[in-house]
């Protein structure tokens, strides 16, 4: 039994040597083992014939033809050239940027358009005003007042409510307001009257459109 | 001329490279075309796809001949640009069944002068059973006669991944190689190159 163990580990220390053998770079003391484990040993006198056979199909020349002469031919060219390989490489590299960037330019124009056409929606007359366009006409009954500046703003709001006043504009940079009757039910001239006689107004004119 | 002497030669000849000495990569062309092509006839059998890997691996030595520091012998730098090159072919164009008819420049038995047919279609047959990896590690440790370390190092794994696959094809050509072998001569009486000192 013990023969038989010391025969396997012979064997498998045999089959690891057997490559470098062949390839003569085991060392002058593995190559004398072999040799000597292969006198006595059949199996792997039979598998080192193999293995050498091997060896020996391994070192035959490629029986594919390629052209040696006009593969350097083409490979100088190559070094001529730009890598067309690298070129396409770098095409196709260039080409999806420039997808990836129409990409973000439509999503940003459909996301431009969207929140126009909502906001047209909800306020789709809204009364905006340049500085460069000239002023609104004043509206018919139209009144510029300057409240006091300790006048309270519950005060002025009620003021401007018990005479159905509505405020047009400002306050402009003295602190002057135009209001204008908010229906037709109260008269310019009757508010005119009451703003002048309330006690925190400074001044009340009416404005007269420029003819 | 032995490893030593080839190596010191080759890394003059890279460094002239790195230079732009064009001549210098046509002897370095020359030198290791047969060695590249058979080689990556473990990898692929279309002769076109060989043709453009050796192509593609000197195209690569050319642009980083600089870059070598000789931390190895410049014929393993060379076999590892070539074996990555190989496998990116073979991404490129697939793995298609070996077929004999489609080598133009291959003989036929009729006109086949030459003696070795016998043993490399038994050789072919056998190689067919194995794995890209396994066949590239039979190749280098039987064809070019590089160590474990230099196979580690062109196949930029582990020396024990590299063990592993040797063993394994090992294993796989001993169950079928006999049998490939059918009529033809005892292998002690083909083999009649190497034997035991």
């Amino acid at each position: 039994m013990t023969f038989r163990i010391d025969s396997d580990k012979d064997c498998s220390r045999a089959w690891d040597a057997m490559p470098w053998v062949l390839q003569e770079s085991a060392t002058q003391e593995q190559r004398e083992w072999l040799k000597g484990h292969l006198a006595h040993c059949e199996s792997c006198r039979t598998e080192f014939a193999q293995q050498s056979r091997l060896r020996l199909a391994m070192s035959l020349p490629s029986d594919i033809p390629v052209d040696a002469n006009d593969g350097l031919r083409r490979l100088l060219c190559r070094l001529d050239a730009p890598d067309l390989q690298d070129v396409r490489s770098g095409a196709r590299a260039g080409s999806w940027l420039n997808r990836a960037l129409v990409a973000a330019v439509l999503i940003q124009m459909l996301g431009i358009g969207a929140l126009g056409v909502q906001l047209w929606s909800a306020n789709p007359s809204a009364p905006y005003r340049t500085l460069s366009q000239a002023a609104l006409p004043a509206p018919p009954g139209a009144i510029r007042v300057v409240p006091d500046a300790a006048m309270t703003l519950a005060d002025w709001n009620a003021l401007l409510h018990a005479l159905r006043l509505g405020v047009v504009s400002g306050p402009n940079d003295v602190g002057a307001y135009t209001v204008a009757p908010v229906d037709s039910a109260s008269t310019a001239q009757h508010a005119l009257q009451r703003l002048r006689a309330t006690r925190g107004i400074r001044l009340a004119e009416p404005i007269v459109a420029t003819p | 001329m032995n490893e030593s002497d080839a190596d010191v030669t080759d890394r003059m000849l890279l460094q002239r490279v790195s230079m732009g000495d064009r001549a210098a990569l046509a002897v370095l062309y020359r030198g290791y075309h047969g060695r590249l092509c058979r080689f990556l006839s473990r990898v692929t059998r279309r002769a076109d796809v060989i043709d453009e890997a050796i192509n593609d691996c000197f195209w690569i030595a050319w642009q980083k001949a600089g870059s070598f520091h000789g931390d190895s012998r410049v014929s393993t730098w060379l076999m590892g640009i070539a074996y990555r090159c190989g496998l990116k072919a073979l991404r490129q164009h697939g793995d298609e069944p070996f077929d004999d008819d489609m080598l133009p420049g291959r003989l036929t038995a009729a006109e086949n002068l030459d003696d070795d047919r016998e043993l490399r279609d038994w050789l072919a047959k056998g190689l067919d059973r194995l794995s890209v990896d396994q066949r590239v590690v039979v190749e280098l440790v039987y064809g070019v006669g590089h160590t474990l370390d230099d196979v580690a190092i062109i196949m930029q794994c582990p020396v024990g991944t590299v063990k592993a696959r040797l063993f394994h094809a090992r294993v796989k050509l001993r169950n079928v190689l006999p049998a490939l072998a059918g009529d033809l001569p005892r292998p002690q009486e083909q083999a009649s190159g190497k034997q035991v000192s």
